[in-house]
């Protein structure tokens, strides 16, 4: 079978790494997208000595939305055709509405909800109709749950909830095979390794390691499953999400809100 | 020269502060007990009570010291307080380079592990490489932390250089992080005969001697900020009992345990433990652990420090010789944090296996 390629946006780090080895790991070659100054040649020649996968990186800043052209032309160039896209690249915080400048929430807004948009647009552009192509929306369980501090976020998220739904309506019965991840918590970020191992009892077990996170989303994407929610209790909050009566669901949101504010 | 040794009973911290004497320089030997059997008599070296989670008492050891070994760590597999990790390994190491900074200590050396890399792919881990799975093993995540702790007070200009040892055996005591020395010592007495899986999973071994070396090399020639690998071989664990049957001349016939066995096993523990509080023999994240290498590569240490390393036969040999003449001296007095860690399995923990 012919070697599939996959792009990967915030490749270096946390999920968007696991994410890299993961598809590395399944055969896929790579073209790795993340900021300068990351670790991402280091992971880019990390996988090359360990997998037998071509790799490409790219180091670039994703809010310059003028580069995207450049980054399909260049394939187009190389006559690569990238097969699945997993639009990663995001920006997280956890902070109350006054906290962060304009300059942040920009970004934010760019990085969340404009880039995947566009990378999308310009991946199916060149998608070949004759192969089945995957595109990998990362969403947030955070797009389902009204969670305090992270008002712009779980909007951002909340986008692309709406824009993967829908784009899937669109391209039904097309070769293009379109998921939507769902994640809790993920071990990543190194204030997120500290935070999340303060959390106790259910709280706890919504977290989980981004490498078990890469390998559910990627079996899911793979048997074009519509919505991924890695982890049995993730799955269970949102069953009872449907069912619960909004105050409880106000009180667990509160009580994990607390437990982070104690430590 | 004034050096300071944290840990100093440790088993790294510990041979540590005798290479120094030995070498003539006047060592402070940090320990929370000056009593403590495992901390080395000698004219150069100097007890000092004191504890990494009080700057105070690290104020006064540090007290005209030129240079700063940090070795002290919370390296056991399970604490009943799972804080501890962060506490001793961060916040002490934060305590420790804020301290230094106002003494002014011209250079210090923290000794990390290779579990902050953790398992490997195909090929040896080289300090370049990333981690490629997340942190579930509290002392890998709590090192890494550490580390980080460590880069920022390098950009705050502290000249601090990180050495990663991997999994250290040798001639040393059996403490809590000497995870090698308890399955020797086990398979010695008879009591150690398990092999997890097909017995192919690789890990590397770092002879003790080697490490302190290397410590003191990083001391002399490391660059701040730089991060030094100090392993040994990779060895798979039936080359490991296959070596250490010939160096004991002791045959025990070898019990394979399935993985997918070791990991239901680890679930029963951790259910155990969070019914009944009571310390688990394995834990799950020791069993993931288990389906992976982790081999890591030493040449930068070997280049730029003049690192070597001892051929595995030969350290195992001093290992088991140690073991068995130290039989019935001090040594063998187990730690009483230790005695709650009886188990099914014998007296042995069987977390060791994937430790570093």
């Amino acid at each position: 079978m012919q070697q599939l390629t996959a792009i990967v946006t915030g490749a270096s780090e946390g999920l968007g790494k696991s994410f890299a080895i993961e598809l590395a790991g399944r055969n896929m070659n790579l073209m790795l997208v993340a900021l300068p100054a990351s670790g991402l040649p280091e992971l880019a020649s990390f996988i090359r000595k360990n997998f037998a996968v071509t790799v490409y990186h790219l180091e670039i800043d994703l809010t310059h939305t003028e580069s995207y052209t450049e980054i399909f032309a260049w394939l187009k160039e190389q006559r690569i055709t990238a097969h699945l896209l997993i639009n990663n690249a995001g920006l997280g915080n956890w902070s109350w509405f006054e906290d962060k400048n304009i300059a942040f929430y920009k970004m934010q807004i760019e990085l969340n909800v404009i880039t995947p948009v566009l990378l999308t647009r310009l991946f199916l552009a060149q998608a070949d109709a004759s192969v089945t192509s995957y595109i990998l929306n990362v969403g947030s369980l955070g797009g389902l749950f009204l969670v305090p501090k992270k008002q712009v976020y779980g909007a951002t998220k909340s986008f692309i909830r709406y824009f993967t739904k829908c784009l899937q309506l669109e391209l039904y019965g097309s070769n293009v095979k379109l998921s939507l991840l769902s994640p809790g918590g993920i071990n990543t970020k190194p204030e997120l390794l500290v935070m999340n191992n303060t959390l106790k009892g259910i709280s706890k077990a919504t977290i989980l390691e981004p490498e078990q996170v890469a390998r559910i989303a990627i079996d899911g994407l793979l048997k074009g499953k519509k919505e991924i929610i890695p982890g049995a209790v993730n799955r269970f909050l949102v069953l009872l999400n449907s069912l619960l009566p909004a105050y409880i669901k106000d009180n667990i949101i509160k009580r994990r809100l607390n437990t982070i504010l104690v430590s | 020269m004034k050096v300071l040794v944290t840990g100093a009973t440790g088993f790294i911290g510990r041979q540590l502060t005798l290479a120094l004497a030995n070498a003539g320089h006047e060592v402070k030997a940090l320990c929370r007990n000056t009593d403590h059997p495992y901390l080395i008599k000698h004219p150069n070296i100097e007890p000092v009570l004191g504890n990494i989670l009080y700057k105070q008492s690290l104020a006064r050891a540090m007290d005209s010291c030129e240079q700063v070994y940090h070795t002290a760590a919370m390296a056991k597999m399970w604490c009943r307080n799972t804080d501890d990790y962060h506490e001793t390994n961060v916040t002490g190491t934060q305590n420790v380079l804020e301290v230094a900074k106002t003494c002014k200590v011209q250079k210090l050396v923290y000794t990390s592990t290779c579990g902050v890399w953790g398992p490997t792919i195909k090929h040896p881990m080289t300090e370049t490489d990333p981690r490629i799975t997340g942190f579930p093993i509290a002392y890998e995540r709590t090192k890494y932390l550490a580390e980080l702790e460590v880069q920022s007070f390098v950009k705050q200009g502290l000249p601090v250089v990180i050495v990663n040892p991997s999994r250290v055996y040798g001639e040393g005591p059996i403490t809590d992080s000497n995870t090698v020395g308890k399955m020797v010592s086990g398979y010695l007495k008879g009591k150690w005969r398990i092999i997890p899986g097909n017995g192919e999973q690789v890990a590397n071994y770092a002879f003790l001697d080697d490490v302190v070396a290397g410590h003191i090399a990083a001391m002399d020639k490391g660059i701040t900020g730089e991060r030094y690998i100090l392993g040994g071989h990779d060895i798979s664990f039936n080359d490991f009992f296959k070596t250490l049957q010939q160096v004991s001349g002791k045959q025990l016939s070898m019990i394979r345990i399935p993985l997918k066995a070791i990991e239901i096993y680890s679930r029963l523990e951790w259910l155990k433990t969070r019914l009944t509080g009571l310390s688990p023999v394995f834990l799950p994240e020791f069993a993931e652990r288990l389906k992976y290498d982790q081999k890591y590569c030493s040449s930068k240490a070997v280049t730029h420090l003049g690192y070597t390393i001892t051929p595995f036969v030969e350290g195992l040999q001093k290992t088991v010789n140690y073991l068995k003449e130290s039989k019935n001296n001090v040594f063998e007095i187990k730690d009483r944090r230790n005695e709650d860690n009886e188990s099914l399995l014998g007296d042995h923990k069987t977390n060791q296996l994937c430790s570093n």
